[in-house]
């Protein structure tokens, strides 16, 4: 049974047919071109699918689209405002938070979440909520040192160092 | 050029990571394409009777099958060139592809491929080694005379030499012996096994691929497709995850076989459980040690049988056997060393490369049996390492002559890094001469 | 190709009028963690998917000497809920330790009761405050101790047509805590968890309750360990006599995340450390 879903993607409204199965990950991948959202299991497990919804994270993979009607969606696309890079896509590119680059749009949605909730979160802290999102190239080191940097303020939008 | 020298850079594809917009193969959403999923065997082992595929075609959304008689070449393929690229006779472990169904998507797949009707007669299969190697084991597949491989005119070990082990031990003072075994291991990149394929303007039919290595793949692939290589557009370099797992072709050969039926993108995508259960693994590597030491620890004789399980097909297994062969005698200088190697069959999916390939399946045991024969006479573990390291000009069995040694500088740099004090006499040794 | 209905009922008389209509046929959705990797896997086929989000079920509530918790309340409210902290904290500690912050954010707690894992980390917290389970059906309410809801691995008493609308949690006396051991700190499936309340008189024990996760196919209430603390003073020596009482009564199994002799003896340190951190030794 097809039903139209309207809801805020990445701050504009978006109206799409879907079925009741199909997953916010499905629809943002394969009916709306939005492939920031990595399929990495399709079971919960692995974090490349990370978006956040209402500013919370949570796994698109495990969100049936239609639970998500007027709600506000925000993938790695909409990280970056005007072309502006956001403070944490420049540490995790400057200091080589990834190798491949599969689990990096899930990665960064975490991160965002994490500073948004705790703008200086310890070493512990960000481990602690990092650790649904796997990383099979072993880049943990760099992502805990760019999550660290920005927290840090090294990156803050006015630019520079604070 | 002073600005970059000695510097970490970022990486010049960085910036589409961090915004997303790296396409992995799986970010290919092309206008009309279809998907397609593997009817997989439900059992390790087992002759092909007979498969009604009415009902599944007859399923609304579904456009057809694929079997292999559609294959246009090749109808095997693998680095040994001697797998079914879809099995017709016989499945060999579980989950072989048999047949694929194409469709719209992927749900209406796997409910064309719940309504075949698969007449399977189901044998019993062989997953251990040394099982396999019985004279009265079943045998892995029909179109095998033994479980173990055959290197060319029945020669089934793989022998690797220099000087003459039995001498070695009459010479020595003491022999220890030893057994040591690593596990299988998935490679579990984050980005699953998946393919798309589609025909280009020019009628060239493009594939999308995660491959780590494109030309050994793209003579396989035309081999299967009977193409000749001009006609396949082989389009790589973004792989989410490969660590050697992605050396065996998984996805593309079956998406590629699809878009040549069908005249339609096609793609097929593992589900991470696929993934884990169907890929080719790391496999199990057992070795066999037979070492003789003289009382002052100086090395006399290693002999070495190893056994490389490669699941049901040859793939890369053969090869690293002899990789494994050349690693397994360690970076010490025996005058007397013989590796017999021997790649054995089984009931799984097949083995392939992973990281460091079959190179620390065979160091990992020898530094194992180094610490045992430190245990047994008696000396330091770091002297027995020190005295039969590698200088250049020692050779070894796979008879390459050791040039830019490097075993002591590196060990005793281990050493450092983790604060333990060496003897002098040790720290007096250099790589350059004994 | 399947045709599956889906309803996003905004009220609980709504909702079990569907349950009643569709039945088996049904699937409800609550946080969708444990559901939807089943459908994405094709191991349930539902014709309908019944939406609870829009029933206003995520509250904690103090009522007449009781915590009443809504079924939709997610493990990431509970683990921030004042209530929550100063009346249950072992139910937060449970909390803490369930999957990883993108999980907590969707997953309810009546989601952990309604999937009945063996493993489900809320239970053994709510088995040792002897909770009550409110399920509703369109024929009305029934409540059911939480002893008496889990009858096998993903098998209760609740029927097709009935919700979990909510779960009474008497404000019992004593001190609890929660253990789980994994194969990691996060995002796991407990290999073995433990929860254990002791009410202590002085150094003698008045009344105990100890609960193995992962142990047997339901999480499962060590009576007999119980009884040998009751009356006794609790010392280092009577902890791992009980400890190891309490999993004489389990039936571990081999699985893919440990061997049933690997549970027996982790499970064993488990409680004792648990018990000797409740009895303060
Ligand atoms: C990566 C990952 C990590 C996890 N880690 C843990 C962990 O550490 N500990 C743990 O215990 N679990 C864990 N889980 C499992 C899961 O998160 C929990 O079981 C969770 O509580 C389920 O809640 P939900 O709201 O998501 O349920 P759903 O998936 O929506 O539903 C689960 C089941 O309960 C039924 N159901 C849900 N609500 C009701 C209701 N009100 N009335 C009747 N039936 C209902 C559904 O029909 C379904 O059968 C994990 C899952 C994932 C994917
Ligand atoms: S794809 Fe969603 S968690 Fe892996
Ligand atoms: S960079 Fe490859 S998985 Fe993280």
């Amino acid at each position: 049974m097809k039903q139209i879903l309207s809801f805020i993607l990445n701050g504009s409204p978006v109206d799409v047919i879907v079925t009741p199965t199909e997953t916010l990950l499905d629809v943002l991948r394969e009916k709306l071109g939005v492939t920031g959202p990595k399929r990495g299991c399709d079971d919960g497990d692995c974090g490349t699918c990370t978006v956040l919804l209402d500013g919370e994270p949570v796994r698109s993979c495990l969100t049936i689209a239609l639970t998500v009607a007027g709600r506000e969606v925000l993938t790695v696309e909409g990280l970056s405002t005007d072309g502006d890079l956001h403070p944490l896509q420049k540490a995790f590119h400057e200091h080589g938070a990834f190798q491949c680059g599969f689990c990096t749009p899930g990665m960064l949605m975490s991160a965002k979440a994490l500073l948004d909730h705790n703008p200086t979160p310890s070493r512990t802290e960000i481990r602690e909520y990092m650790s649904g999102n796997l990383c099979r190239c072993g880049s943990y080191e760099e992502i805990i040192e760019a999550i660290q940097v920005v927290a840090a303020g090294e990156y803050a939008p006015s630019g520079g160092k604070e | 050029m002073t600005e970059y020298v000695g510097k970490a850079m970022p990486r010049y594809d960085g910036i589409g990571q961090v915004k997303g917009q790296t396409k992995f193969v799986d970010d290919f959403v092309l206008p009309g394409m279809l998907y397609a999923k593997a009817l997989r065997s439900p059992v390790h082992r087992g002759l092909i009777r007979g498969i009604d595929f009415t009902a599944a075609k007859n399923t609304p959304g579904v456009v057809g099958v694929v079997t292999a008689d559609d294959i246009p070449g090749a109808k095997r393929f693998g680095a040994c060139g001697d797998q079914p690229v879809l099995a017709d006779e016989f499945t060999a472990y579980l989950g072989e592809e048999i047949a694929l169904v194409v469709a719209v998507d992927e749900d209406t797949c796997m409910e064309g491929i719940e309504k075949i009707k698969l007449d399977i007669e189901e044998q019993q299969p062989v997953f251990d080694m040394f099982e396999a190697m019985k004279p009265d084991a079943p045998l892995v597949r029909p179109d095998l005379k033994s479980n173990l491989w055959d290197y060319g005119s029945g020669m089934t070990t793989r022998v690797m030499y220099i000087g003459d082990v039995e001498q070695g031990f009459a010479e020595a003072d003491l022999i220890v012996e030893g057994r040591y075994q690593t596990g299988e291991q998935d490679h579990s990149a984050m980005e699953p096994m998946v393919s798309v394929a589609y025909f280009d303007e020019a009628e060239r039919l493009v594939i999308h691929t995660h491959s780590q290595c494109l030309y050994f793949q793209l003579g396989q692939l035309a081999a299967i497709f009977n193409l000749p290589m001009s006609r396949i557009r082989y389009v790589g370099g973004v792989v989410g995850g490969g660590f050697g797992g992605k050396n065996h072709i998984h996805a593309d050969h079956l998406a590629g076989l699809a878009a040549i039926k069908f005249k339609r993108p096609v793609k097929y995508r593992y589900s991470r459980r696929e993934d884990l259960l169907y890929s080719t693994k790391r496999g199990v590597f057992i070795l066999e040690y037979k070492t003789g030491i003289k009382k002052d620890g100086r090395l006399t004789a290693n002999h070495i049988k190893l056994w490389h399980d490669s699941g049901a097909y040859g793939g890369f297994s053969p090869y690293g056997v002899e990789k494994c062969s050349m690693f397994a005698s360690g970076p010490y200088h025996i005058p007397n060393t013989r590796i017999d190697g021997q790649c054995v069959l089984t009931n799984k999916a097949g083995s392939s490369s992973m990281r460091g390939f079959t190179i620390m399946n065979g160091q990992f045991p020898m530094e194992m049996q180094m610490s045992k024969i430190a245990d047994t006479i008696g000396m330091d573990p770091w002297e027995l390492r020190f005295i039969n390291a590698w200088r250049d000009g020692d050779i070894g069995a796979s008879r390459y002559v050791v040039r830019g040694a490097g075993a002591l500088e590196a060990m005793r740099g281990a050493a450092e890094v983790h604060g333990i004090e060496l003897p002098e006499h040790l720290l007096a040794m250099s790589s350059r001469g004994r | 190709m399947r045709e599956v209905s889906y309803f996003a009922p905004t009220e609980v008389g709504e909702a079990v009028k569907l349950l009643a209509q569709h039945g088996e046929k049904a699937a409800v959705l609550a946080g969708g963690t444990d559901l939807v990797a089943q459908l994405n896997y094709y191991e349930i086929k539902p014709s309908a998917l019944v939406y609870l989000g829009g029933l206003d079920l995520d509250y904690v509530r103090e009522e007449g000497g009781k915590l009443v918790i809504g079924a939709g309340t997610t493990i990431a409210h509970l683990l921030t809920d004042d209530l929550i902290a100063q009346k249950f904290s072992v139910l937060a500690e449970a909390a803490a330790t369930h999957g990883s912050p993108a999980i907590r954010t969707k997953a309810t707690i009546g989601g952990n009761l309604g999937t009945a894992s063996p493993a489900g980390d809320m239970i053994p917290a709510l088995m040792v405050m002897d909770a009550d389970l409110v399920l509703a059906s369109s024929k009305g309410q029934r409540t059911v101790p939480i002893q008496e809801f889990f009858t096998g691995p993903g098998e209760t008493v609740r029927t097709a047509e009935e919700l979990i609308l909510e779960i009474h949690v008497p404000l019992l006396k004593g001190k609890a805590v929660f253990k789980k051991l994994g194969r990691r700190k996060a995002q796991v499936c407990s290999i073995v968890s433990t929860a254990v309340r002791l009410e202590m008189d002085g150094g003698v024990c008045k009344d105990a309750r100890i609960v193995l996760g992962s142990m047997a196919p339901t999480p499962l209430r060590c009576s007999k360990a119980e009884a040998m603390l009751k009356g006794k003073a609790v010392d280092a020596a009577l902890v791992a006599e009980c400890a190891a009482q309490a999993v004489a009564e389990s039936t571990p199994i081999d699985d893919q995340r440990a061997t049933a002799w690997y549970r027996a003896k982790a499970g064993t340190a488990l409680v004792a450390r648990a018990l000797a951190e409740v009895a303060g030794i």
